[in-house]
């Protein structure tokens, strides 16, 4: 029974496409437009889903205090930069924030500094068991953050790295160091190895052949899994919770402390929510582009 | 005389250096990838033996060898009174239901964006729809605070002027929910512009011979471009996979575990464990376990599924 409707709908199918009648094409067209606004349609509805929580944090940082949690809501309302005004005259959000920024781009130069020679290595030469050598590298990233953190807690009290930059960003780059290694090596199997080839040929040595020839040529990947670490990097909540405590606190505890506190000043929280988001929103257009390539491990990349 | 110890020194040094520069390029592999070995080996090894050194003692010393061995005690009281079980099913029921709601959102907004003919509008699209990306799961929680609560939230508020029901209170009734549409929200971005590099990556040659053939749009899917995407959704759904057990930022900020042990996740109960009760031998026990565990079933999928395409 399922075999014959099978072999019908197939009989069908075969009968009909390749014959074009006129009606059919007309059922075609109208069936595209119907397609296309359907499309455009969803399209939109998923562009609102996006936006709209965006839309509404940064109205809310944009209210005078009063305002920012009235019922029914205020769709026209006068924005003031008050709540960003208070909060650039807060020192410790200051303070937090320039600790983010040097302990996340100093992570990024260093996790690079690791990341993309092993990476390198591990392209181009015979790895015994380089299989096995990526999955270990892999599962770096599949210890759970909470599980490797207490170990680290300890031993920072020990060694005096509690609550230091250095500590931070030794953490920043246990989480990005698998990602690098793996974009980074399948960005390295696309480019040709005669182009080191020949640089040798021409009298350069090995180091020479990677710095000027192989990097030149890996930076659209370079620069893709310099972002993608940042934002990693930058989002992370848990190393600061646990191993910061005045000193090194990133931004992303500072604006939770907003969250624990008796009573939540919406309008602020809202504001330093913004200013932490809004960076990497504007980073993350301008790259766009090299987001694709990065993200996918450079699987795409290869084809 | 001293003209003749400078020139020598001079050679030496000369000497010194191109043997350091000889030792440098002869042994080039070496020096790349020692330091990743060295860094890799601290951050895999390390964690993972003093989780377990820690989950069989009775209280950590300073004195390694003066801590008193008491086998598996602190798990039992893990998984007796510490509430690792409900972890693990809360812990795996979110991270199931949202891999599956950000892997086949993920896939549909790939497919609409990719079916654009407008080429500025496709890159409109793309670049709007990760920003989210950019949320940090602790904004993410503000956000959430913000917008579901039952007092002041815009979203209860939407729902009770345009719907006749009554609004949910997300964070107390439907907790669990309300992490993975969170979580929805800020990593579908994820998926999508994994699934669209993967998307634009099927030659057009290919999508072409099966409409010929005229197949239809969801055997056209499931046939020829979804195999030939194989290892991009193999690696999208790994590392979503992975980055999902890693949950704490989002659920820390909007529940803190609660209402009771509602939402409490595997790393969220570790926390508490280890800097709320003060018992590390606990929260190891229950790190142990949750290490094999996620490595097991990151294991599993890789043996399963195979690395085939994704390298090599």
């Amino acid at each position: 029974m399922a075999s014959q409707n099978q072999s019908q709908t197939q009989s069908q199918s075969q009968s009909q496409s390749p014959v074009d009648t006129g009606s059919q094409r007309l059922d075609k067209d109208t069936r595209e437009t119907l397609v296309s606004v359907a499309r455009h349609g969803l399209l939109l509805v998923w562009s609102f889903v996006v936006l709209f929580p965006l839309y509404w944090l940064a109205s809310m940082s944009l209210k005078p205090p009063g305002e920012a949690n009235a019922l029914p809501p205020d769709w026209l309302f006068l924005p003031t930069v008050y709540n960003y005004i208070q909060l650039a005259q807060d020192g410790a959000f200051l303070a937090a924030f320039a600790n983010s920024v040097v302990m996340v781009s100093a992570s990024v130069v260093l996790v690079l500094l690791i990341g993309v020679p092993a990476a390198y290595v591990l392209s181009r030469y015979d790895i015994p068991m380089e299989r096995d050598v990526l999955v270990w590298i892999l599962s770096s990233r599949m210890l759970p953050p909470i599980a490797v953190v207490i170990p680290f807690f300890v031993i920072f009290r020990e060694l005096n790295l509690f609550d230091s930059r250095i500590g931070m960003v030794f953490m920043y780059v246990s989480i990005n160091l698998s990602l690098v290694v793996w974009v980074m090596k399948a960005f390295f199997d696309g480019i040709p190895e005669t182009l080191e080839e020949a640089a040798r040929v021409d009298g350069a040595t090995r180091f020479q052949g990677f710095r000027k020839v192989v990097l030149p040529a890996a930076k659209p990947g370079i620069f893709s899994v310099a972002i993608i670490s940042f934002i990693f990097a930058w989002i992370e909540l848990l190393f600061g919770l646990v191993l910061t405590n005045f000193k090194a606190v990133p931004v992303t505890l500072f604006v939770y402390s907003f969250i624990g506190s008796r009573s939540i000043e919406w309008g602020m929280l809202a504001a330093a929510s913004m200013a932490m988001i809004l960076p990497v929103v504007v980073f993350l257009i301008a790259v766009n582009k090299y987001l694709a390539a990065g993200l996918s491990f450079g699987v795409v990349i290869k084809e | 005389m001293s003209t003749q110890t400078q020139t020598e020194t001079t050679t030496t040094s000369e000497t010194g250096v191109a043997r350091l520069r000889a030792l440098w390029n002869d042994y080039l592999p070496y020096w790349f990838i020692a330091p990743m070995v060295l860094v890799m080996v601290l951050i895999t090894f390390f964690p993972g033996a003093y989780d377990l050194y820690l989950s069989v003692i009775e209280e950590p010393t300073f004195n390694i060898f003066a801590a008193e061995f008491v086998g598996l005690q602190n798990y039992e009281t893990a998984f007796g009174r510490g509430g690792a079980l409900h972890s693990f099913v809360i812990t795996v029921t979110v991270v199931v239901s949202a891999l599956a709601l950000e892997s086949v959102l993920g896939f549909g907004l790939a497919a609409l964006v990719a079916g654009v003919e407008s080429e500025r509008l496709q890159s409109f699209y793309r670049v709007l729809f990760i920003i989210p990306m950019a949320v940090a799961p602790v904004s993410l929680a503000t956000i959430g605070r913000i917008m579901l609560n039952s007092e002041i939230g815009v979203i209860p508020y939407l729902i009770e002027a345009t719907t006749p029901f009554a609004a949910p209170a997300f964070l107390s009734e439907i907790p669990l929910l309300t992490v993975v549409l969170l979580d929805t929200w800020n990593w579908t971005p994820f998926m999508f512009i994994i699934f669209y590099a993967g998307l634009s990556s099927v030659p057009d040659t290919l999508i072409e011979a099966s409409r010929v053939d005229g197949a239809p749009l969801w055997r056209r899917y499931l046939h020829v471009v979804i195999p030939y995407m194989k290892p991009v959704v193999f690696v999208a759904t790994l590392i979503r996979l992975i980055d999902l057990f890693r949950t704490f930022g989002v659920v820390y900020g909007l529940t803190q575990g609660g209402p009771g042990t509602a939402t409490q996740l595997v790393s969220i109960n570790i926390y508490e464990q280890m800097f709320i009760n003060n018992s590390p031998g606990v929260a190891a026990a229950i790190a142990v376990v949750y290490l094999v565990f996620v490595v097991a079933i990151a294991n599993i999928v890789i043996a399963k599924v195979g690395f085939e395409g994704v390298w090599d």
